[in-house]
This record gives structure tokens, C-alpha cells and sequence, in this order.
């Protein structure tokens, strides 16, 4: 009887340890009644680390900055916005698990993922569960939204193409030849029509070539390039292949120019070529935080500083747009009035530009006026940066 | 096209050099102990990393390069005596057994362990070794890198150093006859523990000098080695297991061979070029280029 009972009492503080081990950190308080938690799932470890631990960061700085700032206004009430951090170490199945565990502490709001095969896998679960509102600030794959209950306040990879467009058009350049990354769903699903486009423009598209994460050797598909003599080469897909892509064409003799599309933080970047081979390299994204800064924006250069005095380095690229959507979900939660998913639903999609006056990224407004369009996606372009000394910096077309 | 074959053959020949170098030390532990050794594309990224570390703390590249393959040689008894020669002396596990499924998973385990080691130090993020020359060579047929030249000629060297060592002294000798038959060379008198230090050490040290020189080249990451020791698994099964012409005539042939896919197929398909030639050399030759073909009895 007595080894029953140690048995039971065993049993009973295995499963708390357990149960306690599947809630993320902090969501035991998650229903306290003056707190709303944002979720949040980015790669915070893995290897696109460099890529989510600043957007990671940048969430945390604005819940502090609006918690300081007194916090969310629902019906004369405040609520502090306390943060549930989940990782997907860029991976589908990490991602669902998170997913999951965010959903079982009951936190409603999510923002992420960042990797495009991380996305797709959560978007089915979302968009069936009606006490899910998400807004996604990293990746670009088309059709991630659907103005309901998923937003996005990043880019597409079509709006990325935009500044593609936007350079050949103003360059004049005559043939491309493309590499693309097969495996990003944003990259290869825009292809087709970024072909298209330039085909508008009387740009003949000379090769298209595939590679992977990880490859290492492009010295075949490059020394075609060579005979095809073409003028643009243009890479889709991440920095560290993006260098190595770079490096090679010039070794084998490649003097056409070298197009970029990519967020490349420049310290990644620099981690894998040298800076004066990747003088003259564009880059076609929408501006980052550290253009934004380089342009002597007041907003920008205010989070940049809070950044860097509170984790001793600078925001990573995409920082600007997670910190941009805690204040997207404080508006929307104080336009519903309520944390209802719905009324949040339905108060975000009305959302304007200009409710939101803390947004750093310039979000091109709808027609009327608001952030979103009717299918959850913001207009944000890409635009053209050129690589200076040792770093990126907003192109003038004009050269 | 045809134009560009002398560039691409050019291109295969530098690819290839780097699938013989990673594969050589693989062979090597292979053919004298039997251990599909998993860990050395470990031994590869961490040849990489340390060199990578030093240089970075201002170390001249080819005193990094050295000091790398000096620790990574003692990673590598230590790998042995922590990760395989338990497996190998455990009750009920003949030599032939030991080098079986449970060798297999433990390799597994020691390579996944080394890369989260590396990974709680370095992290993930892709980098590269500076490197030591920037030089590209032109003839009026192909471009060549003076970095390629050097792994080319690196190659060669680690294949004369290691063919001296083993068929030119006493050492070798035992390691020979250990791979030829392992019973007979412990009734020879021959020294295990020695011979097991030897191997382990120049194929752990064979792997640094590739990860060294080639992380001068390509992105450096954790898991770095895990595509090149699969690569360098198929070189083996081309080239002949525990041949070093077998694992030089592999790599070539199967550089060769992904280059010409690439080149003048499609990109796509340079993987699916590695798999099938290792399709079509188990179905013709099944011992490889270099192997000899055994009789079970």
C-alpha cells in the first residue's frame, strides 16, 4: 500500500512536471486578467538564427516600449502585452509543435513564422481555428494570407520583384540568367511571372538554374553563363550561397553585373566574401531597418538605438517589421475594443496606415487608405540597394 | 558548348579533389577497421572551424591549417576510444559484428554530438576561412583558382605521405596486415592499440586538412560535413572501400561526372548524376574501380 501511494504521488509529480513542461514560458500566468500574451515562433535557434533572434528581439522591445507607455486601452482598462517566445529552428515540424504548445496555454495572437517552409504548415491549422489571429512578419511565399484570421506585414517575393523590374527597367539591361534557391517557395512560385515581366521589358532570360541550401560547387552552370555572355546575373535565395554564387562567376571570369535578391544582413554577408568583391552587387528588398537608419528616419533610428543599448548589437534586417507588428496587434486590439479573434479579425482588416503612427516600415496604404488588403497582405515594395564599402545602401538608379 | 569542355573538364578535376580529399581519410578508417566512420565529416568541420577560430584570432592560415589537424588528430582518438572501441570490445560483438548496425549508430551518435558541440560554440550562422591566396590562374582553354590548384596539390601530397607511411615502414605494415586480416595480424604480434592510433589519427587529420583548405573555399556551418561524408560514402563504394586510388580515381570520376551533368544536362540533376553512377557501379562492378571482389565462405 505504501509503495502504491509513493507510486501515485510519483505518477502525480511526473505528470506536473510534465504538463508544466509542455506550457510555453510564463503561460502559467497567461490568463491573467490584466495581461493579453502575443505569441510569437521564429527561428531562434538553427540556421536561420541570425535571420529570427533579432525579430525575436525586436517583439520584445516594442511589448516593453508599449507596456512602458501604459500598456494596451481596451474599454478604460490597460493591459501590459506580456510576450510567449516559441522557437521553429526554421523547421516545419518545430514549428507545428510550437504552434501547438502556444494554442494549448491559450494565447490567441501570433506573429512569425520567418521561414517559408515553416508557413505553409502552420496556415492550415490557423485558418481552421477561429480563436487563431495571425500576422506574419518573415516569410515572402505567396498565398500565406488569407484577410481573415492571417495577415502579413512583410513582403511578398513578387513584391521583391518589383524592384527587380525597377532596375532592369532603368538599366537597360538586355539578358538575365537566374539561380535561384529550388527549395524557397517565395523564389521559385514568383518565378515564373518575374520572367514574365522582364520579357515585358525585352530582357531575355538566358538560363534558369537551380541549387540547394548547403551547395557548394556552381562552377558548371557558371561557365555556361560565360558563353552565354550575359548581362545581369541574378541570385534568389540566401547570403551565404548568395557569396559563394558571387565569388565563383568572378573567378571564372564573369564581368557582367551581379543582381542580389536577398535579406543579407552585411556582418552575414561579410562572414563569406570579401567586401570589395561584393562592390557593386544590387540587392533587391524591401528596405531593412538599416536602410531606414541610413536614411536618417527619426523612428528608425530611435529603434535602432533602443536595440543596440539593450543587446549591445544592431537590429537585424528584418527587425523594423516584427517590432512593427506588436503595434499593428495594439491597434487592432484597441479598434475591436475586445480580444475577441474576431472583433480582432475584423478591426485589423480595417486597419489604416495611418492608425498606427509608431510603424517604422513605410507600408504603402490601399487605395483607401488602409494597411491591409483584402487578402490580409500589406503593400510593401521592394527597392534597390547597391553594396558600398562594407555594407548595403539605397541605390540611385541614376548612375 | 564544346567550347567550354577543357573549363569544365577543369571544373570537375578541382571538384573531384575535394570529394578525394574528404574521402581518403574515410577510406582509410573503413578498409583497416571496418567502421563506417560518420563522424568524419565531424572531423572535416571541425578541421574547418578550429582553423577558422585561429585565423581569426590572427594566426597565418597554414599555422592554423597545422595546428588544426594536430588537435583534430586527438579529437579523433578520442572519438575512437570514447565512441567506437566500446562498441567494438563489447560482449558478444565479433570484430565483424562490432563494424556492423551498432558501429553505424554509434558513429551516428558521435557526429550528431560533435556538431551540437560545435554549434553551442560557433553557432550556425555560414562563414568562411579568409583565404590564404586570391590568385585565379588563365590559360587560353580554362581559369582555375590558385586555391584549387593548392587542393589538387594537397591531394597528391596526402596521397604520397600516406602511401610512404604505408608501404614503406614498419607501421604501415601492421596496418596492412591488419586490413587484410585482422586474426591473423593479432597472432602476428602486431599492436592494436597502435595500429588503431595510427588510422584513427592520419584519417582524423586527413579530414582536417580538407576542412581547412576547403573552408577556405565554401561556407563553413556545423553541419557542414554531412553531405560531403555521404558524398565521400559514394567515392568509396566507386572507388573500391579501403582503396586510396580507389577513393582519388572516385572523387575525380564522380567530380567529373556532376560537373559534366550540371554543364551540360541541367543543375537540378547533378545530385541525381551521384546516385546513379553509384547505381550503375554496384550493378557492374560491385567491389568498385580499385576494390578486389571477396568470396563469403
Amino acid at each position: 500500500m505504501e509503495k502504491l501511494r509513493s507510486g501515485r504521488a510519483t505518477c502525480l509529480i511526473l505528470g506536473l512536471i510534465l504538463g508544466l513542461g509542455t506550457l510555453p514560458a510564463g503561460a502559467g500566468r497567461a490568463s491573467a486578467a490584466d495581461e493579453i500574451v502575443i505569441g510569437e515562433i521564429h527561428p531562434i535557434t538553427g540556421p536561420a538564427t541570425f535571420y529570427g533572434l533579432p525579430e525575436s528581439r525586436g517583439i520584445q522591445l516594442a511589448a516593453d516600449r508599449i507596456n512602458k507607455a501604459g500598456g494596451v486601452t481596451l474599454g478604460g482598462k490597460s493591459y501590459q502585452i506580456r510576450i510567449a517566445t516559441e522557437d521553429d529552428q526554421a523547421s516545419p515540424t518545430t514549428g507545428v509543435a510550437a504552434l501547438r504548445k502556444l494554442v494549448s496555454a491559450d494565447v490567441r495572437f501570433i506573429i512569425g513564422p520567418l521561414a517559408s517552409g515553416v508557413a505553409p504548415a502552420l496556415k492550415p491549422i490557423i485558418e481552421r481555428n477561429d480563436k487563431l489571429t495571425q500576422l506574419i512578419d518573415g516569410t515572402i511565399a505567396d498565398d500565406m494570407t488569407n484577410g481573415k484570421n492571417i495577415f502579413r506585414n512583410q513582403a511578398t517575393a513578387s513584391g521583391y520583384n518589383v524592384a527587380v523590374v525597377k532596375l532592369f527597367s532603368a538599366r537597360k539591361y538586355k539578358s538575365v540568367a537566374m539561380m535561384t534557391d529550388r527549395f524557397h517557395a517565395g523564389f521559385m512560385n514568383s518565378q515564373k511571372t518575374l520572367a514574365a515581366d522582364l520579357k515585358g521589358l525585352g530582357v531575355t532570360t538566358a538560363s534558369e538554374d537551380f541549387y540547394k541550401l548547403g551547395d557548394t560547387d556552381f562552377s558548371a552552370t557558371l561557365t555556361n553563363l560565360r558563353g552565354r555572355n550575359v548581362d545581369v546575373l541574378l541570385i534568389r535565395g540566401y547570403p551565404a550561397e548568395g557569396a559563394l554564387i558571387t565569388k565563383q562567376a568572378r573567378q571564372l571570369g564573369f564581368s557582367g553585373q551581379v543582381v542580389w535578391e536577398m535579406v543579407s544582413p552585411p556582418s552575414t554577408v561579410l562572414k563569406n566574401i570579401p567586401a570589395a568583391e561584393m562592390e557593386g552587387v544590387f540587392n533587391c528588398i524591401p528596405l531593412t531597418t538599416e536602410d531606414y537608419v541610413k536614411l536618417g528616419d527619426e523612428k528608425a533610428k530611435a529603434l535602432d538605438q533602443a536595440y543596440r543599448g539593450r543587446f549591445n548589437e544592431g537590429p537585424g534586417e528584418l527587425t523594423a517589421l516584427s517590432y512593427d507588428a506588436v503595434y499593428i496587434f495594439k491597434a487592432a486590439f484597441e479598434k475591436a475594443g475586445s480580444l475577441d479573434n474576431a472583433a480582432v479579425n475584423k478591426a485589423m482588416a480595417a486597419l489604416k496606415v495611418a492608425d498606427i503612427p509608431e510603424l517604422v516600415t513605410r507600408y504603402t496604404p490601399q487605395p483607401d487608405g488602409r494597411l491591409f488588403a483584402s487578402d490580409g497582405q500589406v503593400d510593401l515594395r521592394g527597392e534597390v540597394s547597391v553594396w558600398r564599402g562594407e555594407g548595403w545602401e539605397p541605390a540611385s538608379l541614376k548612375d | 558548348m564544346l567550347e567550354l569542355l577543357p573549363q569544365q573538364l577543369a571544373n570537375g578535376l578541382a571538384l573531384g579533389s575535394t570529394y578525394a580529399l574528404v574521402a581518403m581519410g574515410l577510406t582509410l578508417i573503413f578498409g583497416v577497421l571496418l567502421i563506417p566512420n560518420f563522424a568524419h565529416g565531424e572531423f572535416y568541420m571541425l578541421g574547418a572551424f578550429i582553423t577558422y577560430a585561429l585565423v581569426a584570432s590572427g594566426l597565418n592560415f597554414w599555422l592554423a591549417m597545422a595546428a588544426a589537424v594536430v588537435l583534430v588528430t586527438g579529437i579523433g582518438w578520442i572519438v575512437d576510444r570514447v565512441v567506437f572501441q566500446p562498441i567494438g570490445s563489447a560482449p558478444g560483438h565479433s570484430a565483424a559484428q562490432g563494424s556492423g548496425l551498432s558501429m553505424m549508430i554509434s558513429a551516428l551518435a558521435g557526429s550528431i554530438i560533435l556538431q551540437q558541440v560545435a554549434t553551442i560554440i560557433w553557432g550556425t550562422e555560414a562563414r568562411t576561412i579568409p583565404a590564404p591566396m586570391t590568385g585565379v590562374i588563365q590559360t587560353p582553354y580554362f581559369t582555375i583558382t590558385a586555391l584549387q590548384l593548392t587542393v589538387i596539390g594537397t591531394l597528391t601530397a596526402a596521397w604520397i605521405a600516406v602511401w610512404l607511411v604505408l608501404h614503406r615502414s614498419r607501421l604501415g605494415l601492421a596496418i596492412r596486415a591488419t586490413s587484410q586480416n585482422r586474426d591473423a595480424a593479432l597472432l602476428m604480434g602486431i599492436s592494436m592499440t597502435q595500429v588503431r592510433l595510427a588510422t584513427f589519427g592520419i584519417g582524423a587529420a586527413l579530414g582536417a586538412v580538407a576542412g581547412a583548405l576547403l573552408g577556405a573555399t565554401f561556407p563553413i556551418y556545423p553541419s557542414m560535413g554531412v553531405t560531403p561524408v555521404l558524398k565521400a560514402f559514394v567515392v568509396l563504394v566507386i572507388g573500391g572501400i579501403g582503396s586510396l586510388p580507389g577513393a582519388i580515381a572516385g572523387g575525380l570520376v564522380l567530380g567529373m561526372v556532376e560537373v559534366m551533368v550540371a554543364g551540360y544536362g541541367a543543375s537540378q540533376f547533378q545530385d541525381i548524376g551521384t546516385f546513379v553512377i553509384l547505381v550503375a557501379v554496384l550493378l557492374i562492378r560491385p567491389q568498385g574501380l580499385f576494390g578486389r571482389a571477396q568470396v563469403e565462405r
